[in-house]
């Protein structure tokens, strides 16, 4: 079995970022995503408030190739990081069907 | 230049203060006992208590969520019932001045709370926009409640006063957020040179979209919808089962509200911890700035011809902060703006303040003004 090396992006923020932060992925040359609910807790906690069962905190991850993943962090650093409680980091995976997560 | 109704409140301002006698004040403190010594206000207590102390409960999210749909639905479903009831006897006679009321409303209290915060309180463009979207709002939690109260008093509300409730929902989020984005385009502009990146493009047309197509526009005023056209085309027989379930003086619903109201608690009790680091002018805000619309709901409610219940609930909901509609659609388009700010005064400080004091009080400045 072949294994491929590539990264793995992942996003945790909130919801009402999260969406568009997963369109702008597939944009910059992501083939897909996973999309999560998760809890915790950060700086920002504002986000906690859970009434209405939108202010939740959501995580979405790309695998991606290295270029990929770069143009998506960038992307998030400058666009979310300034007002909005975001986090984001990059890992190495090793992928089985790694070829289906490379654009074009 | 003062128009007539404004002339006459700020007019008979002095008499207020002058004619708040011992009979009043004793009337006053009633009031407020036949409403706190109730089930809905105490069960919000206890909630905040259970977070205080740590207790632990915890009400299973889809439970809750799944209450606030029933909440909503019975709202706009009694709702409509009982407008097409009022349509078929008075047509819109009775109804189109406290419409009219209410839009003025929508689009005055975003605009007052702006100018106050902004000017008064020296908060930024952007957290006053926000907060201001709030305030503009209202909250179908606390209509339910001030409803409740108005029928343990036995002074019924007109019967659409969910209608007015889902026309005060939009304008107010809309008109604070415009202005906000409008306001804060420069700052924005400089901010992004500063930083050398592009200016983000608003989503004001994104958030004003999320605002109509929310959970709480769509099933109130899809509900009231509903038991308007099948109370006026089905047969009174065929609604008895529907009508049963959803009313509001219902085993369901007040049920239902008590255990809302227990979750709202539990988080609200999370948020009071947030009220040192929001300050005391947003404080004194929280508790002065209903008192004001509520009396101008109040005042203007009963001009428009609503009965004394009617008057009660209206001066609630024009009081009451939105915190189910609005904070999303801040978020989205004010980021700048913190919304710890805006959820604890929405939250912490004028949602218990209106259910534990604000509605009797309400009730009584509506006998004050006149209401029967």
């Amino acid at each position: 079995m072949q294994l491929y090396p590539l990264k793995l992006v992942t996003v945790v923020g909130e919801t009402v970022i999260m969406e568009d932060i997963a369109k702008e992925g597939l944009s910059l040359g992501a083939t897909g995503y996973t999309m999560s609910e998760v809890i915790g807790q950060g700086s920002r906690s504002a986000r906690n408030v859970i009434i209405t069962g939108e202010a939740r905190t959501l995580k979405v991850e790309f695998v991606v190739p290295m270029e990929v993943a770069y143009k998506i962090l960038a992307h998030v650093s400058t666009t979310y990081f300034e007002y909005y409680a975001c986090i984001a980091w990059l890992s190495d995976v090793q992928v089985v069907r790694g070829q289906a997560y490379i654009a074009g | 230049m003062l128009t007539p109704p404004f002339a006459t409140v700020l007019d008979s301002m002095p008499t207020l203060v002058a004619v708040f006698n011992a009979e009043q004040l004793t009337r006053m403190v009633n009031s407020l006992e036949q409403n706190l010594l109730t089930p809905i206000p105490l069960c919000f207590l206890l909630g905040i208590i259970c977070t205080r102390i740590h207790s632990g409960i915890k009400i299973p999210k889809e439970f809750y969520l799944s209450i606030a749909i029933f909440l909503l639905m019975s709202i706009g479903f009694i709702g409509g019932h009982e407008l097409a009831h009022e349509y078929q006897a008075h047509g819109v006679s009775t109804i189109w001045k406290p419409a009219l009321v209410t839009l003025f409303l929508g689009c005055l209290t975003p605009i007052t709370s702006f100018l106050v915060l902004r000017y008064i309180g020296g908060l930024s463009i952007a957290d006053s926009a926000g907060i201001a979207a709030h305030y503009g709002s209202t909250s179908a939690v606390t209509y339910a409640v001030a409803n409740s109260f108005v029928e343990q008093t036995q002074h019924p509300a007109n019967s659409f006063l969910p209608t007015l409730v889902t026309i005060l929902e939009c304008p107010g989020i809309a008109i604070a957020l415009v202005l906000g984005a409008a306001l804060s385009a420069r700052e924005r502009a400089v901010a992004a040179a500063k930083a050398g990146r592009p200016v983000k493009e608003s989503k004001l047309g994104e958030a004003l979209y999320e605002v109509m197509t929310g959970q709480s526009i769509m099933l109130m005023a899809g509900l009231l919808v509903i038991g308007f056209v099948s109370t006026i085309f089905m047969p009174e027989k065929g609604m008895e089962p529907f009508l049963e379930f959803f009313k509001s003086k219902g085993m369901l619903f007040r049920g239902a509200l008590c255990i809302f109201l227990l979750e709202m608690g539990l988080v609200a009790g999370e948020k009071l911890s947030d009220l040192l680091k929001v300050g005391p002018f947003l404080v004194a805000f929280g508790i002065l700035m209903p008192l004001i619309h509520g009396f101008l709901g109040v005042y203007l409610g009963h001009m428009a011809g609503l009965n004394l219940g009617g008057c009660t609930v209206f001066g609630a909901i024009v009081s009451s902060a939105s915190y189910i509609a609005a904070p999303p659609a801040v978020r989205l388009t004010l980021p700048e703006a913190n919304p710890t700010l805006s959820i604890t005064a929405a939250l912490a400080i004028t949602f218990p303040f209106n259910i534990a004091f604000g509605i009797p009080i309400y009730f009584e400045m509506a006998k004050w003004v006149g209401a029967t």
